[in-house]
C-alpha cells in the first residue's frame, strides 16, 4: 500500500504538470482545475501515508551494481515533510486559481509548480542520496523557471539566475559529499550511511559533513548564501509561499535533520551549524527592520526562521526544528498569500505607499495579523511552541552567546512583524490606491491556513510519536503534546523569550511608528541594503568571471592555426606527464 | 640510438607527426590543410601497422589500418568538395579570411 500512495503522491503531480502543458494555454479554465485537482489527489496521497510510516523501505528497485537500488522510505521526517509539501502546495495552486486568472502562458506555470511539488515529495522520500540529488536538482531547476516566470522581466530573469547559480554551490555540495560517501562505503543508501558513518575515516566523514551544510545553506538561503531568496521574490506571490514555506527552503533544513547522527560526532561540524544559524537569524532580522517592500520584508523573516532551524539542529534538537519547520510552513504559507492578495488588490508591493488598508480588507487583515502574531512567538499561535521549543533546547545544549542572541532574534522579530503588519493595515492611508475585491480560492486558502495556524500545534504529540518511532538512527524521546505544553510553560527558556518579545513589542510602540515611515539610520541602511557586505562579495565574483571570460575571448580566434596550436601544446603538457609522471 | 628495424619506423612515425602538426600551423590554404592532414593521418596508419607489429598481432594492425584509409579517403574527399564550394562562394581558400568573413 505504502508502495502505490508513494508512486501516487510523485506521480499525481508529475502527470499532472504534463497534462495541463499539454491541454495548452488556450483553455485557462480547465487547466485551473486540473492543476488544483491533481495537486489536491497528492496531498491527500500523503495524508493517507502517514497511516503507512515505516523506517523500512516501500519500495525498491534494483537499478544494476553502479547506482544501488532506488529506494524510498515513508519513515516519520519524510512523510511529515510530503504532508508540508503537498498540502500546502495544493493550498498555494488553489490560491493561483485567482491570483494568476488572465496570466498568460499557465501552462508553463502549473507544469513548473507541480513538478516542483512532485520533486519536493521524492527529495524528501528518496532513500538513495544519489536520487535525493537529482530530485534536489529538479527542485533548483523548477525555482529558476518560476523566479523568472515573467521573463519580459529583466529583474525576475536575474533573481531566477542568481537562484539557480546559487543554489548550484549547494548541489555540487551535495554531490561531491554523496560521492565521498559512495567512496568509502560502496553505497548510496541513506540508511548505509547513516548506520555505518563511524567506518568512515574522520577526514572523509568531515568533509562529507561540511559539503552537505553547504548544501543545507545554500538550499535553505542561510549565511553566506542568503542573498538570492529576497531576490527571489520577483516570483509570482504564490510561488514565493510555495519556495518560503511548503518545498524549496525546507530541503536544507531536512538535509541536515537527516544526517544529524551521522556528524553529530564530526569535531567542530555542530559549532559551524550553530554559528550558520545564529548569523542568518540576526543578520536578515536586522534586514527584516529596514525593508520597505512587503514580499521582501517576509522573505527576511523566512530566512531567519529558517536560521532557527538550522541553530535548532546545531543544538541537537531535530525535533524541535522539525516542529518549527512545521509551524513556519503554516504560518509563513499564510503571511505570504495574505500578502499576495493584498498585492494583488493595490497593485503595489512598497509598505510606503500602503497604510489603513485594514479598514478597507478587514478579512486579509485578520488573518494577517494571525500570521504575524505566529511570527512574532505570541503564546496559543502555533510559531510560540515550536520557537520556545528551539530556544529551550538552545539553553540546555548551545553556548550562552548563541543562545542570548537567539533571544534577541525573538525581540527583534517581533518588532518588525508589527512593523510589518503596522504599515500595511493600520495608521492613516498614505496613497488613495485602487482595491479590486478578494476571490473566493484565494479566501478558502487563507482561510485554512489561519485554522491551520491556530491548531497545527497540537499535531506536536503525533508528530514527536512518527519521528521517534520511526528514525532508527536519531535519538527523539517520546512526548506528548500535553507534556510538550507542560513543559514549555514551565521552561525559564519560554520567560525569557516572552520577556524579550515583550520587550521588542514594547520598543515597537514606543518608537516603531515613527521609524517605520522615517527614513531609517544611514548605517543601519547602508549595511542592509548590502546584505551585510555580501551583495558587494556576490558582484565582485560575478564582475571577476565576466570580466576574466571576457579577457578570454581573446582566445577564441576561430583560425584553425590557433585551435592546432593549442592542440599541440596540450599534446606536448600530456606527453611530459606521461613521462615524467611515469619517472616519480 | 641505433638504427634498428624498429627505430626507423618510429623515427617515421614521429617525423610524419611532426610535419603533419607543422603544416597545419602554417598552412592558411584549404587544400593545402586537406593535404597536411592527410599526412598526418599517414603517420597514424603507419602507427597501426607497427603497434601490430610489436604486439604480435599483425593481422589487427593491418584491419585497422585498412579501415582507417577507408575513413581517410571519405574525410578527404569530403574536405575537397568543401574547398571547392568555399572558392566558389567567398572566391578565397584563405582560411583566416574566410572567419573573418563570417564575422
Amino acid at each position: 500500500m505504502a508502495n502505490i500512495l508513494i508512486l501516487l503522491i510523485i506521480g499525481f503531480p508529475w502527470l499532472g504538470a504534463l497534462i495541463v502543458w499539454l491541454i495548452g494555454d488556450a483553455r485557462p479554465k480547465t487547466q485551473h482545475t486540473l492543476a488544483v485537482a491533481f495537486s489536491l489527489l497528492s496531498g491527500i496521497s500523503s495524508l493517507i501515508l502517514l497511516a503507512f510510516i515505516n523506517s523500512q523501505p516501500a519500495i525498491d528497485l534494483s537499478l544494476g551494481t553502479s547506482f544501488g537500488n532506488l529506494t524510498f522510505t515513508p519513515d516519520g521526517l519524510a512523510v511529515s515533510l510530503t504532508v508540508i509539501a503537498t498540502v500546502v502546495g495544493s493550498l498555494a495552486v488553489l490560491f493561483s486559481v485567482d491570483y494568476m486568472r488572465g496570466e498568460a502562458q499557465l501552462g508553463r506555470y502549473y507544469f513548473m509548480v507541480l513538478f516542483f511539488i512532485g520533486a519536493m515529495a521524492g527529495l524528501v522520500l528518496s532513500g538513495n542520496l544519489l536520487f535525493t540529488f537529482f530530485f534536489w536538482e529538479i527542485t533548483a531547476l523548477c525555482s529558476y523557471g518560476l523566479i523568472s516566470f515573467y521573463n519580459d522581466d529583466p529583474k525576475a530573469v536575474a533573481g531566477g539566475i542568481k537562484a539557480l547559480i546559487i543554489t548550484q554551490v549547494g548541489g555540487v555540495g551535495l554531490l561531491a559529499g554523496a560521492l565521498i560517501s559512495y567512496a568509502n562505503l560502496g553505497s548510496f543508501q541513506i540508511s548505509e550511511l547513516l548506520g555505518r558513518a563511524d567506518t568512515i575515516p574522520t577526514a572523509a566523514l568531515s568533509f562529507i559533513a561540511f559539503s552537505f551544510l553547504i548544501a543545507a545553506a545554500a538550499k535553505s538561503a542561510q549565511f553566506p548564501f542568503h542573498t538570492w531568496l529576497p531576490d527571489a521574490m520577483e516570483a509570482p506571490t504564490p510561488i514565493s509561499a510555495l519556495i518560503h514555506a511548503a518545498t524549496m527552503v525546507n530541503a536544507g533544513i531536512y538535509l541536515l535533520a537527516r544526517f544529524y547522527p551521522a556528524f553529530e560526532s564530526v569535531p567542530g561540524w555542530k559549532t559551524a551549524v550553530i554559528l550558520v544559524g545564529v548569523t542568518s537569524a540576526l543578520i536578515t532580522a536586522f534586514m527584516a527592520l529596514t525593508a520597505t517592500d512587503l514580499k521582501r520584508a517576509l522573505a527576511y523573516s523566512t530566512v531567519s526562521q529558517l536560521g532557527y532551524m538550522v541553530y535548532a539542529i546545531g543544538a541537537g534538537g531535530v525535533l524541535a526544528s522539525q516542529f518549527h519547520l512545521f509551524s513556519h510552513a503554516v504560518f509563513k504559507a499564510l503571511l505570504f498569500l495574505t500578502a499576495g492578495s493584498v498585492i494583488h488588490a493595490v497593485g503595489t508591493r512598497d509598505m510606503r505607499r500602503m497604510g489603513g488598508l485594514g479598514a478597507k480588507m478587514p478579512f486579509a487583515r485578520n488573518v494577517f495579523i494571525i500570521g504575524a502574531l505566529a511570527l512574532a512567538g505570541i503564546p496559543i499561535f502555533n510559531g510560540f511552541w515550536s520557537k520556545e521549543l528551539i530556544l529551550e533546547v538552545g539553553l540546555e545544549h548551545s553556548p550562552m552567546w548563541a543562545y542570548a542572541l537567539m533571544l534577541l532574534g525573538a525581540g527583534l522579530t517581533a518588532f518588525y512583524t508589527f512593523r510589518m503588519t503596522w504599515m500595511v493595515f493600520f495608521g492613516t492611508p498614505r496613497e488613495t490606491l485602487h482595491i479590486h475585491p478578494i476571490g473566493l480560492a484565494m479566501k478558502i486558502s487563507l482561510a485554512v491556513l489561519s485554522i491551520g495556524t491556530f491548531t497545527t500545534w497540537l499535531l506536536f504529540g503525533g508528530l514527536n510519536g512518527i519521528l521517534s518511532t520511526s528514525l532508527p538512527f536519531h535519538e527523539i524521546e517520546a512526548e506528548s503534546t500535553l507534556e510538550m505544553i507542560k513543559a514549555v510553560s514551565f521552561a525559564p527558556a519560554t520567560w525569557f523569550a516572552l520577556l524579550v518579545v515583550t520587550l521588542g513589542l514594547g520598543l515597537f510602540f514606543a518608537f516603531g511608528r515613527k521609524f517605520a515611515l522615517s527614513e531609517s539610520p544611514a548605517w543601519l541602511s547602508t549595511l542592509t541594503e548590502s546584505s551585510f557586505g555580501f551583495e558587494p562579495v556576490n558582484r565582485f565574483v560575478v564582475s571577476l568571471v565576466s570580466n576574466g571570460a571576457e579577457k578570454l575571448r581573446a582566445t577564441q580566434t576561430g583560425q584553425l592555426n590557433w585551435n592546432i596550436l593549442a592542440i599541440v601544446g596540450a599534446l606536448l603538457v600530456v606527453l611530459a606527464a606521461l613521462v615524467w609522471g611515469g619517472a616519480l | 640510438m641505433k638504427l634498428t628495424e624498429i627505430n626507423i619506423i618510429l623515427i617515421g612515425i614521429v617525423s610524419l607527426l611532426g610535419v603533419g602538426f607543422y603544416g597545419l600551423l602554417i598552412t592558411r590554404n584549404l587544400i593545402k590543410v586537406v593535404m597536411v592532414l592527410q599526412i598526418l593521418v599517414k603517420a597514424v596508419v603507419l602507427a597501426f601497422v607497427f603497434s601490430g607489429k610489436v604486439s604480435g598481432n599483425l593481422g589487427l594492425g593491418q584491419s585497422i589500418a585498412a579501415t582507417v584509409i577507408v575513413a581517410d579517403t571519405i574525410v578527404a574527399v569530403v574536405g575537397l568538395a568543401l574547398a571547392v564550394q568555399v572558392r566558389r562562394r567567398f572566391g578565397t581558400l584563405d582560411a583566416p579570411e574566410i572567419s573573418t568573413l563570417r564575422g
